[in-house]
């Protein structure tokens, strides 16, 4: 049983079929990207594995849990963090909060011991703090720590998006499109942190569409195109697939 | 006595009652498809007509006709002025704010009409007299047939003019997508400052009519404004036939709950309905197109 | 939220900047409370404090004193409604309803079954708690519109109840003569002691919400608040935490509608309509969403402004709409926010002349 597997997902919007039969398995520590065309189902998936969307036939399995029909919470409890393609960052909490939200589930008080500021919770939120600056320096963000979310930059705002995943400790990690809207650097520097995140035992799943990000840091890749899955393996394979670059070009000239 | 001898009688009455809560559900649904915002003081609409009627019949000594006309036009200037002086400064506003001006539009509405006409419950004259005609053991009012054919005209108009009409389809436009009708050229303020123009109107009509029957009074438009928005939620918000019919629902169900419980419970039984319809069936009974969207 | 447009600044505006800057010394900062991590207790809060056991003292004027105690009531239900709507971002219209469960809970314990007010105190708020959390399980699904219109037919269907059942309630008459708040044998009878009662559960109630705010709960609330899809895939339960804000706001409202019963000594049901909820939501709207100390300040205002209006009778009503339409329109985002937003424009363009000024050099 590998760490995560999505067995021959169906979902449609309005009759339209956006994921068909797709079945994508993801080992354990491992960097998987995920390509494909505009509208080919990539953040469908993402949706679904997240549990913020029900398939219409099929199962996902996380760690050997059916975890199909959870609620989202349920699943992030299960150690699932993700990232969003459009930007969902609390911009009325400072940076250092967003982070410390992350950790909501690892603090363990209730209402009634937070508003009584018990000393157990005043302990845990010291430690929460100082984990969250350790957070925040590791992506770089600890000199705007007490600013305003939505005071930072496009750039560092997707970054602290994927600290906030970081921050509840999850075994996997879904990225939607991290590097959209990065500059060069900002890309280079993306590129080594998502590496040294795996190197910590996190399993990632990218969802990308700068192919020289995806190239350099993915152990395998999965290509996705009008809801169908086209090729897998590692970089160089698909690179060749003849597939891959049919479903490219002709994307290509669509745009054009 | 059981009360089941009563049934015909009060489901006729039902009716009536329901014909104007449909009416008030629809204004309430023009709004709301224009701009999305949900008008609170729609009911004071209903009791303004109804008053400003009563006034230019009693002290302006004006004929029926000519002083429900009058009322109709005053209304509507007045559902123009609450939109350019309340909404229109607030068009980026959220929810809660919107909320609380249009229910401090409802307070100041409502209680300057106390000050102006006084406090007393008023009635108009019916239109045909008052002799009850009895249709198969039932007696109805002539007024309530009244009630039906206005209730009736209006909704005709309402199709046409949405359906039929260039104007209609440019506030559907502006509904569904503010920003592709904004760069259509299609004015979504002046959408929305048409819609509570028309909204006002079927309000103002709706008042005219009923006050034959029931009585009005400064206060009585706040209660009949919520009882038309359940109506409106019950049949499926955000759409015309949807008003209609948990307009009639509306007005039948709370009609006959008269037979079974205490009169005083009357005005929860609207509200009952409320809730038991948001925690089971959101969508209404004819289901609505709003439902997904971001602000119910 | 900030709005980080950099405007320019220009001359002009110093003539209310100024002056907004002074107020801001002694006024508190907007939204900005749950962000203090570390001073739980600041200097400002010491003048509060002064200010508040000094006022009735130097104007020894009962009216002003019973004006104070509903300002306190008041304040405490804005409190209350500020963590549901200020911070997890749900409308209630039904905030009076809970307020009125207090009230009728004390004035039915104490006249009736003759327990303590001590007791009936604490009864109030876990009765008002209690039905929130099961009026609140099944409707919190609801957003926007649809939940202020859920909760005001909760509202009104309470009120048509406390009106028909008699037996209990005492209908449209209501319960008299309930005894004046009292513990340990001494008992609250005068406005100045019934100030100091309000106002001391106010401070207590007002720090069990700045704790709750600055702790993972508040993060969650305001997470709630701004997306409930990123706050679900952190873990946090979405429908869970926002029963608890309207579980807790209904409790503050208990707390409230306790001592208020034990103030005016009645209960009558024409004291917690529609209108109450309007009121209170208004205190928290001027004061600010998402901060603390703003609906307090609202409460003074509004309890200050009804008063001042009652003097015109027949004319307060539509003069009340009519300042109500006005407030908003000039203070879309709360006054407080927005006082806040001019004092960053002051801040930023001093910041930024300093940093030309350098460049320049």
């Amino acid at each position: 049983m590998s760490f995560l597997s999505v067995e021959e997902i169906i979902k449609n919007y309005d009759g339209v079929r956006a994921l068909n039969q797709v079945s994508l398995h993801v080992r354990k520590g491992i960097i998987k990207g995920l390509i494909g065309p505009n509208g080919a189902g990539k953040t469908t998936l993402f949706h679904l594995i997240s549990g913020m969307e029900r398939p219409a036939s099929g199962k996902i399995y996380f760690k050997g849990t059916d975890i199909t029909s959870m609620e989202p919470y349920e699943i992030s409890l299960l150690g699932v963090g993700r990232t969003f393609q459009t930007l969902q960052i609390w911009g009325n909490m400072t940076v250092v909060e967003n982070i410390m939200a992350g950790m909501h589930t690892r603090l363990k008080e209730g209402f009634l011991s937070c508003g009584l500021w018990l000393p157990w919770v005043k302990r845990t939120e010291k430690e929460a703090l100082k984990e969250a600056k350790e957070i925040l320096e590791f992506l770089g963000l600890l000199g705007r720590w007490k600013w305003l979310a939505s005071q930072l930059s496009f750039g560092q705002q997707k970054i602290l998006e994927m600290g906030r995943a970081l921050a509840m400790k999850p075994e996997l990690i879904l990225l939607d499109e991290p590097a959209a809207g990065l500059t060069a650097t900002e890309v280079r520097r993306l590129a080594e942190r998502i590496c040294q995140i795996r190197k910590e035992g996190v399993t990632i799943l990218v969802v990308e569409h700068h192919m020289g990000l995806v190239m350099e840091i993915a152990d395998e890749i999965a290509v996705l195109n009008n809801g169908e899955l086209i090729a897998e393996g590692t970089p160089d394979v698909v690179r060749r697939n003849p597939q891959v670059i049919e479903a490219y070009l002709k994307g290509a000239r669509v745009d054009a | 006595m059981t009360p089941w001898a009563y049934i015909p009688q009060l489901f006729s009455a039902g009716i009536t009652i329901g014909a104007i809560y449909a009416l008030v559900g629809l204004g309430f649904v023009t709004i709301a498809r224009a701009s999305q915002i949900i008008n609170f003081a729609q009911g004071e609409f209903v009791m303004l007509g109804a008053m400003i009627t009563f006034f230019l019949l009693k002290g302006g000594g004006l004929p029926y006709p000519l002083a429900a006309l009058v009322a109709v036009i005053l209304v509507v200037i007045i559902g123009f002025l609450l939109h350019i002086t309340v909404l229109y400064p607030l068009r980026k506003a959220s929810i809660p704010i919107l909320l609380m001006a249009t229910l401090g539009a409802s307070i100041f509405i409502s209680n300057t009409t106390a000050l102006v006409f006084g406090t007393l419950p008023r009635t108009l004259p019916a239109f045909l007299g008052n002799q009850p005609l009895q249709i198969g053991g039932i007696f109805i009012v002539p007024q309530s047939l009244f009630v039906l054919g206005a209730t009736f005209l209006l909704l005709i108009s309402l199709y046409l003019l949405s359906h039929r009409t260039l104007l209609g389809k440019a506030m559907e436009a502006s509904s569904t997508d503010p920003l592709g009708a904004d760069l259509l050229g299609i004015s979504r303020n002046l959408m929305v400052f048409l819609a509570f123009g028309v909204s006002a109107g079927m309000g103002a009509i709706a008042g005219i009519f009923i006050t034959p029957i029931f009585y009005t009074s400064y206060h009585a438009g706040t209660l009949i404004g919520l009882k038309g928005f359940v109506a409106a939620v019950l049949g499926g918000w955000g759409k015309n036939s949807g008003a209609i019919l948990g307009g009639f629902v509306l007005g039948v169900v709370e009609s006959l709950s008269i037979a079974f419980i205490p009169s005083g419970y009357k005005d929860a039984v609207a509200f009952v309905i409320l809730l038991l319809i948001l925690y089971f069936r959101p969508k209404g009974i004819l289901g609505s197109p709003f439902i997904d969207s971001r602000r119910w | 939220m900030v709005d980080t447009n950099q405007k320019e600044f220009r001359k002009r505006d110093l003539l209310y900047v100024v002056p907004l800057w002074l107020l801001s010394l002694i006024l508190p900062d907007p939204h900005l409370d749950h962000l203090r991590k570390e001073s739980r207790f600041r200097r400002r809060d010491l003048f509060y404090l002064g200010g508040l056991l000094l006022l009735p003292l130097m104007w020894p004027d009962t009216h002003l004193h019973h004006l104070m105690v509903l300002a306190g009531i008041n304040a405490i239900l804005a409190l209350g409604l500020s963590l549901f709507l200020g911070y997890a971002g749900q409308i209630s219209l039904g905030h009076a309803a809970f307020f009125g469960i207090g009230v009728y809970t004390t004035a039915i314990l104490t006249t009736r079954y003759g327990f303590p007010t001590f007791v009936a105190f604490w009864a109030s708020a876990l009765v008002s708690a209690a039905l929130a959390y099961l009026i609140g399980k099944p409707i919190l699904k609801l957003k926007g519109y649809f939940l202020a219109l859920a909760t005001l037919g909760f509202g009104e269907i309470f009120l048509v109840i406390v009106r028909e059942s008699h037996s209990l309630t005492g209908g449209v008459i209501g319960i008299f003569g309930i005894p004046w708040f009292s513990l340990a044998g001494f008992s609250f009878d005068t406005y100045l002691k019934q100030y100091y009662l309000t106002w001391g559960v106010l401070i207590g109630l007002l720090l069990f919400s700045k704790n709750l705010i600055r702790s993972k709960i508040g993060r969650a609330f305001l997470a709630v608040a701004t997306s409930e899809d990123a706050a679900s895939t952190v873990g946090i339960k979405v429908a869970q935490i926002k029963l608890g804000a309207f579980v807790i706001g209904a409790a503050f409202a208990g707390f409230a509608g306790s001592l208020f019963a034990c103030v005016m000594s009645t209960a009558n049901p024409e004291t917690f309509g529609l209108n109450l909820s309007v009121l209170i939501i208004m205190m928290v709207i001027l004061g600010g969403m998402g901060n603390l100390y703003g609906p307090i300040a609202g409460a003074i205002f509004l309890t200050w402004l009804v008063d001042i209006l009652g003097k015109y009778q027949e004319y307060s009503l539509p003069i009340y709409g009519l300042i109500l339409i006005l407030l908003l329109i000039s203070f879309p985002d709360g006054i407080g926010t927005r006082l806040n937003i001019r004092l960053i424009y002051l801040i930023s363009y001093f910041g930024r002349k300093k940093r030309r000024e350098k460049a320049e050099l």
